[in-house]
């Protein structure tokens, strides 16, 4: 496989075909945040935080976009971040007042990403008190919390059963609004053939799959 | 949410440390880190970037870390009162005949049993243990003194476990639990290649274009490593199970033959017969790095697939196509569990399969190897530090006479010249008024050893007991003096997995009350009886571990690091052998050792017309005395359930989740039934954890000649419904 060059943020980079700008820029130190991608997943591009500017009509996601001889990527900019920050209010704007992430592991990748953006108010109507329902919560586990309130939909905890487990046992269900993640054929977690090995809660970047409070009793 | 405020960094991150340690369950070895609070409060776990792991856990490694903080850790030493001589059980569960549908079950219960002891300090404890262990060598000699260390302690712990009996007791009677799961296949593997560890480490299945899942169960029972091989098959490797239960696995096997019990051999046999009568077999290979294929040649003719139909139960072609796939791939790698090994012929199982890959010269090269998953977490360092009776550290026989000098100018005292006992033939040297007096580090015999009738005899009949643990186990219910010790958590100290991997763990909690490591008692032990120990360290303990054993040459606690090293360990700034044996065995060529179908013990009849197989599942470890402390563990498995198949149970009248009396020609039990297709007509599983339904009352003591393992596999066992019980 041959090797491509090109700039990200000005630094000349040297990588080999096929590689993802947002893996080329990993390997030079350059962090371009995301939610959807972790290095031990298929990437998929879905949360399109990771957008660059690689000076096309629109911003593709660094994620899933392949390196090109001669690119020129931006990875951070003023119209980057504007995106960035509306993705965010809007995902945002359903989420639960409190993130058992946080309460937990403490590492929400939403309420990072949130900070760092500098997210505090925003002009859109609260998801949740609107005609929408709530989307519900799976407390059928010992050991997993789920709420569905929290997710974001990043298919990480699919891709981790699936593809780093090979356990199966989480998808996709539903349509439109109320598409959400489903153990086997939609039943509780607890009636499913999950085996606990709490992949989905180590990758998940928000509240969405928490472990249960287990901490030692003293 | 309208705004976001939340506050400047995460609440649960504050004054919380991630410190990088291990998994304590089992052989995979994963690497993690423990989110600890101040107080040594353990929140979470996060997998590390391991070497066997790649950041994975399973549930026992993500959830089940709670049992170090149960309140029923012991805190004080506690000696054995007056009037509760003479020695006996002394909970409900462990009598005889009390296990049954109205009885709570779960763990000892400290009210029944508490009241039989007295707190003491520790210097009356140690000064009790070093007059009883000197009253027994002075009445019965050295010999009559025996000692249980732990697959669950560190390699530091088990060697000064192993110098403790060896020198300061002067006896070889020591061993563990690698008596109770593999020992068939360390003796089989030593005779065959000359070394009883793992040639290729699992991960290494991604090369592999074959592998077989020889009588294993890895989602259960090595369920990181299971997810690396679901990963291989995914990418193209293709995956044969042989079992006489459907592994969980098999779903993902390209091929599943569902064996008769304990006709591994025949099996075997036959598809070595196929390999050869079809030209499969690597000829270069076997004329340039084996011996003895003539004899081996000689006895798989007389199994030709049709016999092995007969024998096996596996129709005679899917014998030929498991043959073909496996002669015709370029790379192959085998792996085994308790289903091979847990046998009278253990023994002959394991050479089947040493044979089976020597003839398809798949040992040496990447995607190619030998690997008996290995259970405990240390099972396979407890075993290289010289926890066993016929081995010094290192594999270094006691009966080597140059051997035994080294030994005695290394450690300043004269030693033994007989190898010891094994665990199974202690209980019955107990029984016999040969082993007056035992010491019982981190193990559970009462659970774990075969026919707990004989057992509880043989504990009730000693002498003098010591029992060094974490709780109060079945088996400490009968001991003079009980010890509280350390648990994983608690320690520094390292530990090698299936891999061969060297790996540390970093205590992350005090002991609670006044609890104690269990390198420092068995130091303080030797001093209180005349020897000189004096170590700064646990690295000090590895060092002088590794000048005993060259097998760990080169590796020291500053170079394994947080990561880990695998052994052998070429220079110290080697990361370690993955793969062994590319051009030479260490005893030259590889050594086919033919074997024949033998008879189990313990067969069915009119009277006991089903078989019981044993073993284990996900959620617990072993005899239960950590994961049923583990309130996630225990939520999510708390009940012993015996797998029946459907059929069977339609004759016997029983439903699912119904009670049934299990009877072997032993002991009995009665549990609830649950009704699966995974088991075979005839056949039954029960899983061994659980002291209320205790799989080992059931099972029989028979050996197998060479490795000294019970036969946990096949015991005969009528079944009936208790349809009183709803
Ligand atoms: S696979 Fe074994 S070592 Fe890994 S987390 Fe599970 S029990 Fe622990």
């Amino acid at each position: 496989m041959s090797d491509v060059s090109l700039t990200i943020d000005g630094v000349e980079v040297t990588v080999p075909e096929g590689t993802t700008i947002w893996e080329a820029a990993a390997r030079y130190g350059i962090e371009i945040p995301v939610l959807c991608h972790d290095p031990r997943l298929e990437p998929v591009g879905v949360c399109r935080i990771c957008a660059v500017d690689v000076g096309e009509r629109t911003l593709p996601a660094a994620c899933v976009r392949h390196v090109e001889a001669g690119m020129n990527v931006i990875t951070a900019n003023t119209e980057i971040t504007a995106h960035r920050r509306i993705l965010t209010e809007l995902m945002l704007s359903d989420q639960p007042e409190q993130s058992r992430r946080e309460a937990t592991t403490g590492d929400d990748s939403l309420y990072a990403l949130a900070r760092e953006l500098k997210v505090s108010d925003f002009p859109w109507p609260d998801a949740k008190s609107s005609s929408n329902p709530p989307r519900g919560q799976d407390d059928s586990s010992p050991v997993i919390a789920v709420d569905h309130q929290a997710c974001i939909l990043c298919d990480r905890c699919v891709r981790a059963c699936d593809d780093i487990q090979h356990n199966d046992v989480i998808t996709r269900t539903g349509k439109g609004h109320s598409v959400r993640i489903g153990f086997d054929l939609d039943v509780p977690m607890a009636e499913s053939s999950c085996v606990s090995c709490g992949e989905c809660v180590a990758v998940c970047p928000t509240g969405a799959l928490t472990h249960q409070f287990l901490g030692e009793t003293s | 949410m309208k705004s976001f405020n939340p506050s400047e960094s995460a609440a649960a991150l504050a004054g919380i440390t991630e410190v990088p340690t291990l998994c304590p369950y089992c052989g995979v070895g994963c690497a993690l880190s423990y989110g600890v609070d101040a107080d040594g409060t353990i929140h979470y776990a996060r997998g590390r970037d391991g070497a066997s792991n790649a950041e994975r856990l399973c549930v026992k490694g993500r959830y089940g870390f709670d049992y170090a903080a149960h309140p029923q850790r012991l805190t004080k030493p506690l000696i054995r009162r007056e009037s509760a001589y003479p020695r006996g059980p002394l909970s409900q569960f462990s009598q005889i005949d009390s296990s049954g549908p109205r009885k709570a079950g779960g763990i000892v219960d400290y009210t029944e049993v508490m009241p039989h002891f007295r707190e003491a300090s520790w210097e009356e404890a140690l000064e009790r243990i070093a007059e009883g262990f000197t009253r027994v060598r002075t009445n019965g000699g050295p010999h009559a003194m025996a000692g249980f260390g732990s697959a669950k302690g560190s390699n530091e712990e088990a060697y000064l476990f192993q110098k403790f009996m060896r020198t300061v007791i002067g006896t070889n009677n020591v061993d563990h639990c690698t008596r109770l799961c593999h020992a068939s296949s360390v003796y089989a593997l030593i005779e065959g290649i000359g070394s009883g560890a793992v040639t290729n480490v699992v991960r290494d299945i991604e090369n592999a274009e074959v592998a077989i899942l020889a009588g294993c169960n890895p989602t259960a029972n090595h369920p990181v490593a299971a997810s690396f091989m679901k990963q291989a098959a995914a990418a193209g490797t293709d995956l044969l199970a042989v079992n006489v239960r459907r592994p969980g696995i098999a779903d993902y096997c390209s091929q599943y033959c569902q064996i008769k019990p304990g006709s591994d051999v025949a099996f075997y046999n036959a598809v070595m017969h196929v390999i050869i009568a079809e030209d499969l077999h690597d000829k270069a290979f076997i004329e340039t790095r084996t011996e003895g294929f003539a004899e081996l040649k000689a006895m798989v003719e007389e199994y030709p697939p049709a016999v092995g139909e007969r024998l096996s139960g596996v129709p005679a072609e899917e014998i030929i196509a498991f043959a073909r796939q496996l002669g015709q791939a370029r790379s192959a790698m085998i792996f085994w569990g308790m289903g091979i090994s847990q046998h009278v012929f253990g023994t002959d199982n394991a050479r089947c399969l040493i044979a089976l890959a020597l003839l398809t010269g798949n040992i040496g090269r990447p995607g190619t190897g030998l690997h008996p998953l290995r259970g405990q977490n240390n099972v396979q360092g407890a075993s290289d530090a010289g926890l066993i009776p016929m081995y010094y550290p290192g594999y270094q026989s006691v009966a080597d006479a140059e051997v035994r000098k080294r030994f005695e100018s290394l450690w300043g005292v004269d030693l033994p010249d007989t190898p010891g006992l094994t665990t199974a033939e202690i209980t019955h040297a107990a029984l016999e008024g040969d082993i007056r007096g035992l010491y019982c580090m981190g193990e559970n015999p009462f659970l774990s050893d075969p026919d707990i009738n004989r057992v509880r005899e043989a504990l009730a009949s000693l002498d003098f007991l010591v029992v060094q643990d974490l709780f109060i186990t079945e088996t400490a219910e009968f001991a003079d003096v009980i010890l509280p010790a350390s648990a994983f958590m608690e320690k520094c100290g390292t530990f090698t997995n299936t891999d061969r991997r060297v790996q540390k763990s970093q205590p992350v909690r005090q002991p609670p009350g006044e609890a104690r490591q269990d390198w420092h008692i068995l130091r303080d032990l030797a001093q209180r009886m005349g020897h000189d120990w004096n170590y700064p360290d646990e690295s000090a303990v590895f060092d002088e571990f590794v000048k005993a054993a060259p097998l760990y040459a080169n590796l020291s606690h500053t170079n394994i690091g947080e990561t880990g090293r695998w052994y052998p360990c070429p220079h110290p700034d080697s990361q370690g052998e993955r793969l062994l044996f590319a051009d030479t065995f260490p005893i030259g060529r590889g050594r086919f050792v033919p074997a024949q179908l033998g008879t189990a013990p313990d067969l069915p009849d009119n009277d006991y017309p089903f078989i019981l197989n044993t073993g284990r599942q996900l959620e617990h470890w072993h005899t239960g005395v950590m994961t049923r402390r583990s309130r996630a563990l225990d939520a999510i498995a708390p009940k012993a359930r015996v797998e029946l198949h459907p059929d069977d149970a339609r004759k016997l009248g029983v439903a699912n989740e119904e009670w049934v009396e299990l009877a072997s020609r032993r002991g009995s039990v009665q549990v609830q039934a649950l009704l699966t297709r995974d088991v075979a007509p005839g056949t039954l599983f029960l899983p061994m954890h659980f002291r209320e339904a205790a799989a080992n009352l059931l099972t029989s003591p028979a050996l197998d000649p060479f490795g000294k393992i019970p036969e946990f596999k096949i015991c005969a066992v009528a079944v009936n419904a208790l349809s009183e019980v709803s």
